[in-house]
């Protein structure tokens, strides 16, 4: 009940922040989306509050199931995103990142507590998979927004609208080369996560199971995200290309994601 | 000193650019159709400023309908007779000067406080001053002109919000690049722009390198500023290496074709790359701007971006106006302590030459002593002195405010000063119109 509550209260919060990012960027430093930080911050702390409380129900790491694994990757997307900025001025990529940590967190309420892993699967190497997949996800997801932004800015560069959000939004440049190297980071853990993965669904198929959906798009996101970094260094894709892989490459890691939401339902049923 | 001031010409506000350009003059043409002007009897004294932006004569005249007419002749016969009445426009005595101030300020360009106006009115002066056109009231006139401008320069953000087009051309690189320290920026070609240009980018720590038609005028941009010259068959390699160029060449083609840039950016492996062209005719094709990771901005689109804080410039502006109103006001203080000086001087000199000649006749008649004499003379003068003390103190006080003029000219027909001394008096105060400082009241 009060966990059901925490998980309530953080998505508002996080549903706010993300309103008044988006005020940010729009209207600037002088309007009420200057509370957007202090908002989010409140949203990670009611977060972490969840997971204990789920933690605490549950008797276990609460990432044994697609569900949690979604509700930690979208803390630490957030977590990750209010480090980023106080390195770097970032403020108006708030406006493309607390979306996606509201998706992922609504994604982990999306019917709690069904589809455990099944028993047979359970190994030390399981830990190991779901932590670099949740890491990779969120350098990648980290790279989606930063793409959209890229992208955004350079719309704005060529139909010569230098305003208020163009202002606001990180240096073209700067976003490109943060791109690359969240891509750099997530896509060897994607690797080794593919790998693990790889390895769970050979003994999934002793089990019984079929080569499923989720491990073609888990194959074509590698390759996007593959693409974008040795086209990159081989024929120097950079910029819009770059920008449109990564999206590409974020948008079938989801997929995976959803792919195993579904099945884990479908088991459940 | 009957001659008022006017002005009569055409600007971007009221002719199309197709009309100024048929107007335009410069160079010896300039001198030559000045003194052709000046030596119309109509004129006391003649300026002209020719722009691509405005072609105006000012003028001072004591017939100003027919010296008018004078100049509306000289500008319709560029074209046809009466072919541009409708783009004229005529602006006399106080609304002249304020005129003049105004365009030297940049308060009437068609960018607000754009620098090379008051370059041109410096040189329209100076051509008129070769020429020997100009009197005490156009060269008076045009100095506190130049004084103004430089107020308006430094007292408000009306030059500041401009710094130009190259200010913006660096802001624009740093929100593209972020961090300009260390960056490679790249100046074709090196006039005044560049100039400008390098001084911001310098500022933030980018490196220069500068290629230009003339190896020597790029050798001294790069000692002045710190660059390194290149050579122009070094362009293509120079624009590989760049993070941002910025192209002012005069030349008429484009020098940075899609050609070029293509095998550019693919030699730079598609690194992002700021161009910015602020030549006219441009230097860079336009369809450069398409090619992948090449931003490419002209000088419309930095002055379209410039438009943005129009709203802050034209604050300013108004600033610069009250500064210009409060210096067209000193001027026409000067202007009225002009004719007053000798007024005063003839007025006294004409009453004291009575008590002269009225004492010369009786004394040597009575036989008195020197003391006596001396007596009646002091006498004389200071009868003078009390007589004239409230008319005086009238016309001076006349004088700062715009009905002294008719004061004045009562008084000089009243009394007959229409003389030699008031002409003496202007002479000497043409020698000296520095000296004069409006803020100084005669006595």
């Amino acid at each position: 009940m009060i966990v059901s509550a925490l998980f309530l209260v953080t998505a508002s919060l996080y549903a706010i922040a993300c309103v008044l990012y988006f005020i940010y960027t729009l209207r600037g430093e002088e309007s009420l989306g200057s509370r957007a930080p202090a908002a989010l911050f409140l949203a990670i702390l009611s977060h972490v509050a969840f997971l204990v409380g789920d933690y605490a129900v549950a008797g276990h790491i609460p990432t044994t199931n697609i569900q949690q694994t979604l509700a930690v990757a979208s803390l630490l997307i957030a977590i990750g995103y209010l480090v980023a900025m106080r390195k770097h001025k970032l403020a108006a990529l708030g406006a493309f990142i607390t979306p996606l940590t509201l998706l992922f967190l609504l994604g982990a309420g999306f019917g709690s507590n069904i589809a455990q892993v099944p028993a047979g699967v359970r190994s030390i190497i399981l830990p190991l998979h779901v932590g670099v997949n949740i890491l990779g996800i969120v350098a990648f997801a980290l790279a989606f927004a930063v793409s959209i932004a890229y992208l955004l800015q350079e719309r704005l560069l060529l139909t010569k609208r230098l305003g208020g959000v163009f202002q606001r939004l990180p240096p073209l440049h700067e976003l490109d080369s943060l791109g690359f190297r969240l891509v750099t980071i997530g896509f060897p853990l994607l690797t080794i996560g593919i790998v693990s993965g790889a390895f769970f669904a050979a003994r999934i198929d002793e089990a019984g199971s079929t080569f499923s959906m989720s491990h073609l798009t888990a194959y074509l996101a590698w390759i996007f995200f593959a693409a974008v970094l040795v086209l990159r260094i081989a024929a120097g894709w950079r910029g819009r290309r770059a920008a449109i892989g990564t999206m590409l490459g974020f948008f079938c890691a989801i997929l995976v994601l959803v792919g195993y939401a579904l099945r884990g339902m479908s088991g459940a049923a | 000193m009957k001659g008022e001031l006017f002005v009569v010409g055409l600007s971007h506000r009221t002719a199309p650019l197709a009309i100024r350009e048929r107007l335009a003059v410069s160079g010896e043409k300039l001198a030559e159709d000045l003194s052709a002007l000046s030596k119309t009897s109509t004129m006391d004294e003649a300026l002209l400023i020719s722009t691509c932006n405005r072609v105006e004569v000012y003028a001072s005249a004591s017939d100003i309908a027919a010296a008018s007419r004078e100049v509306r002749n000289y500008l319709n016969g560029k074209i046809a007779p009466d072919a541009i009445d409708g783009h004229l426009y005529e602006r006399v005595g106080t609304d002249a000067v304020k005129h003049a101030f105004r365009v030297a300020s940049s308060l009437d360009s068609m960018i607000l406080g754009e620098p090379q106006i008051l370059g041109q009115v410096k040189t329209a002066y100076a051509t008129a001053h070769a020429a020997g056109t100009l009197g005490t009231l156009l060269s008076r006139c045009f100095h506190r002109a130049f004084a103004v401008a430089k107020r308006v320069r430094t007292e408000t953000g009306v030059a500041a919000g401009t710094v130009s087009v190259s200010s913006i051309a660096c802001e624009l690189a740093k929100k593209i690049f972020g961090d300009l320290h260390g960056r490679r920026v790249l100046l074709l070609g090196a006039g005044k722009m560049s100039e400008t240009a390098a001084r911001h980018l310098r500022k933030q720590g980018a490196q220069l390198y500068i290629v230009n038609r003339s190896p020597e005028r790029a050798e001294e941009l790069a000692r002045v500023y710190g660059g390194i010259a290149k050579r122009m068959e070094d362009l293509a390699h120079e624009l590989t290496l760049a993070d941002v160029a910025i192209t002012s060449t005069s030349s008429p083609d484009f020098v940075i074709t899609r050609e070029l840039m293509q095998s550019v950016q693919k030699a730079r492996r598609h690194r992002l790359m700021l161009l910015v062209d602020i030549a006219v005719p441009r230097d860079v094709d336009p369809r450069v701007g398409t090619i992948s990771n090449v931003i490419l901005y002209d000088i419309d689109d930095l002055e379209k971006v410039s438009g943005e804080n129009l709203a802050e410039r034209l604050r300013e502006a108004s600033v610069a106006e009250q500064i210009v109103e409060g210096e067209v006001r000193e001027f026409e203080e000067w202007r009225r302590s002009l004719v007053l000086t000798p007024t005063i001087v003839a007025l006294r000199e004409t009453f004291q030459q009575v008590v002269r000649d009225e004492l010369a006749r009786t004394t040597s008649r009575l036989s008195l002593r020197e003391e006596d004499k001396r007596a009646l003379e002091r006498m004389g003068e200071a009868i003078v002195t009390k007589l004239l003390h409230q008319p005086l103190q009238e016309l001076k006080r006349g004088a700062e405010d715009s009905d002294g003029a008719e004061m004045i000219a009562a008084v000089r027909k009243l009394f007959d000063l229409e003389t030699s001394t008031s002409a003496q008096a202007v002479s000497n105060a043409e020698a000296a119109p520095a000296a004069a400082s409006p803020q100084k009241k005669p006595t």
